[in-house]
């Protein structure tokens, strides 16, 4: 076991540029770290390929939290999600085939959802999904070469709150929002709005968040509190729902 | 593959279901709108209107054309629109949409046939040249509501537009001189009225309608209609294609509340172009405040360097007409003229360093150009120069009166036109152009 820990990048937290130099391996020896989305080992050098803002998850996780806008799904070099396994994403179905349900995750390509990915998936029992369905789904498999792969059972097999969302409103967010949203502690926004109101929310990976409470207006207040919030700090977050709260009532 | 945003089955359902009780996803009442703001950039004629999420530029620019063989002595309007794929995956590249098309002529529509923008003050010779006008409309970023957005933007770019003054002249009187904007101030547009475009939204069955939809709204709504209309509450143009059908009252309820809103966006785009304006003034006249007390500190010097300088003047003014007269490949006046110009230039670093004043209070910039003796040695040389040498004194007698100044240059106005005109460019000009150039380019003529 190492004894002494590694020191911490002097950007964490802060924005990066593709290009930057977040960290010398030649001058930490004996040391594992783990490196997210947009980071790069160049020889000795960890490097940025996005932009966004550093994370560390101590002791040793590193990756960049970038934003990226709503953008065209062609565009190659845009992508807003690049899925990877194990992410929990909320995709619509856009089509259905025999075996696969098509469904948009806002990736390169659309994935695949195996009509037998379900909790006692039989060829009997068959979900039917009409077009524009929103689901909460886990990334299986996801490769540069392939449709990525998704599944509404968690590795046990069971449902796992996995499956169609019903009701509420769904809005896109940029993936870092989304991240920030299901960050541990569980983030200061969610709680301050949780003090007061009640709602159920599904937070995916790939920047889309589902929203249901029983009144509409609270649906609204929710995710208009999430997408101001963008570019807030966790005091200015906690305040600018104080304020929403207080007008509200 | 369909790119398209599809709004899935929840939010469909939740956006009627939100409105039925008046409520929208973004937090607006039925009848706000969104946001608007409007940034003008660098050059005339060009705006930026951000309505919450959607942007658009608008850029006019003019051509001088030969006019529609109906309409002799009107120029022309026409509006031309970009949709990226950038700002909506669903816009495709190269032909355009029938969005865009839609777009491009509700606009035209509003502008063209409630005759904002006054056409026959367009037009230079009936029949032969008239400005051609053409408003870009780029689409930025796809919000929704892209029809009143580029409206704002259309409107914008041409309250700011500023065309090139040009004149008549010539010997059959149907020559057209553009002047440069650095000699002449462009103009600006006569707009009588600004058309603003007021779209809504129907959802259900026509029963309920919003204003200004998002690009959700627009993927869930039944029916759209814009009515374009003023600040005086005339209706330009309606535009309802397709959709649910709506009925009259409901039609009239609209114009009602279209007309209010057109009235506080004519004042935000009316106030904004103001703002503009007076900032663009400002930067012109910036220089003179600040220099004018410099020149106070040391009257003597200035007025001696001037008054050396007259004498310069006279010198050069007399020295030149000879060369002309001489023939223009002579040699020997080039060398007698060279100690005079080295002269000059020192003489200029003085008077630069103590005088300090903007060029055009400069007495070489009002001396006489080559070129324009040329013309005007011609029918009767020793008049002009006179002319000028007289003006020469009466402006050096004013120099250190910038107040003065401007009205004994207005007082001058009695001169003969030529005069005049070589005179206000050459003083603009020069106030860019280093010293030393214009001389050698004086050289290269003689």
């Amino acid at each position: 076991m190492e004894s002494k820990k590694p020191p911490p990048s002097a950007l964490v937290d802060n924005h990066v540029v593709p290009g930057d130099v977040i960290l010398d391996l030649a001058d930490m020896t004996n040391q594992t770290i783990k490196l997210g989305a947009g980071l790069r080992q160049d020889y000795d050098t960890i490097q940025a390929t996005s932009a966004g803002r550093l994370r560390l998850s101590k002791p040793n996780k590193y990756w960049v939290e970038s934003s990226q806008k709503r953008l065209p799904i062609h565009v190659i070099f845009f992508w807003q999600y690049i899925p990877s396994v194990e992410d929990t994403v909320l995709g619509i179905v856009v089509d259905t085939k025999p075996d696969n349900f098509l469904v948009d995750i806002k990736g390169p390509n659309f994935a695949f959802l195996p009509v037998l990915s379900f909790e006692g998936g039989t060829r009997r029992n068959i979900p039917k999904f009409e077009i524009g369905t929103l689901i909460y789904a886990r990334v299986v498999k996801a490769n540069s070469i392939m449709n990525p792969e998704l599944s509404c059972m968690d590795a046990s097999g069971k449902a796992a709150e996995f499956g169609q969302l019903k009701n509420g409103y769904m809005f896109d967010t940029s993936t870092g929002l989304s991240r920030m949203l299901l960050s541990s502690p569980t983030c200061p926004l969610l709680e301050a709005l949780g003090k007061k109101l009640s709602f159920e929310i599904a937070v995916g990976l790939n920047g889309r968040v589902w929203v249901n409470a029983p009144s509409p207006s609270n649906v609204i207040v929710v995710s208009t509190a999430i997408i101001r919030s963008e570019s807030y700090t966790q005091i200015q977050q906690k305040s600018m729902v104080e304020n929403l709260l207080v007008k509200l009532s | 593959m369909d790119q398209r945003w599809r709004p899935t089955v929840n939010e469909r359902e939740f956006i009627e279901q939100a409105l039925q009780s008046d409520l929208r996803v973004d937090g607006r009442r039925p009848f706000d709108f969104r946001k608007l703001k409007i940034v003008f950039g660098r050059e005339d004629g060009s705006a930026e209107v951000e309505l919450g999420e959607t942007r658009v530029m608008g850029y006019v620019t003019a051509q001088l054309v030969q006019p529609y063989k109906d309409r002799p002595s009107e120029g022309t309007l026409a509006i031309f629109t970009e949709f990226s794929p950038m700002a909506d995956p669903a816009f495709e590249p190269g032909r355009p949409g029938e969005a865009a098309i839609e777009l491009g002529r509700v606009i035209d529509r509003g502008l063209r046939e409630s005759r904002a923008v006054d056409m026959e003050s367009l037009c230079v010779v009936a029949g032969k040249h008239v400005w051609s006008l053409r408003v870009d409309l780029h689409i930025l970023d796809n919000g929704g509501n892209l029809i009143d957005a580029a409206n704002i933007a259309a409107l914008a770019a041409l309250s700011t537009f500023r065309r090139p003054e040009c004149t008549v002249g010539g010997e059959d009187g149907q020559q057209v001189t553009v002047h440069d904007p650095e000699v002449r101030d462009p103009l600006p547009l006569t707009i009588h009225h600004l058309p603003i475009a007021v779209t809504f939204a129907y959802f259900g069955d026509g029963n309920i309608m919003v204003i200004d939809p998002t690009y959700k709204e627009e993927a869930v709504m039944g029916g759209r209609m814009t009515a374009t209309i003023n600040s005086n509450g005339d209706v330009c143009s309606i535009q309802k294609a397709g959709g649910e059908g709506v009925m009259s009252s409901v039609i009239m309820q609209c114009l009602r509340i279209a007309s209010v809103k057109a009235a506080d966006i004519t004042s935000k785009i009316k106030s904004k172009v103001e703002d503009y304006t007076t900032t663009k003034a400002l930067q012109k006249v910036k220089r003179t405040p600040a220099l004018v007390p410099k020149k106070v500190h040391v009257p003597d010097v200035a007025m001696k360097e001037s008054t050396g300088a007259l004498e310069n003047q006279a010198s050069k003014t007399s020295n030149d007409v000879q060369q002309i007269s001489k023939g223009d490949d002579d040699q020997q006046n080039m060398k007698r003229n060279l100690p005079l110009t080295g002269d000059r230039t020192v003489k200029h670093k003085q008077t630069s360093t103590c005088i300090g004043g903007p060029s055009n209070w400069d007495p070489y910039s009002k001396g006489v150009s080559l070129s324009s003796l040329r013309i005007s040695q011609l029918p009767d040389p020793p008049a002009t120069v006179k002319d000028n040498k007289q003006e020469d004194v009466e402006l050096m007698l004013t120099e250190s009166n910038p107040e003065v100044k401007s009205t004994s240059n207005s007082g001058a106005a009695g001169e003969t036109d030529e005069a005049q005109e070589s005179r206000t460019p050459k003083s603009l000009k020069d106030a860019v152009k280093p010293k030393h150039k214009r001389k050698k380019k004086q050289h290269g003529k003689s």
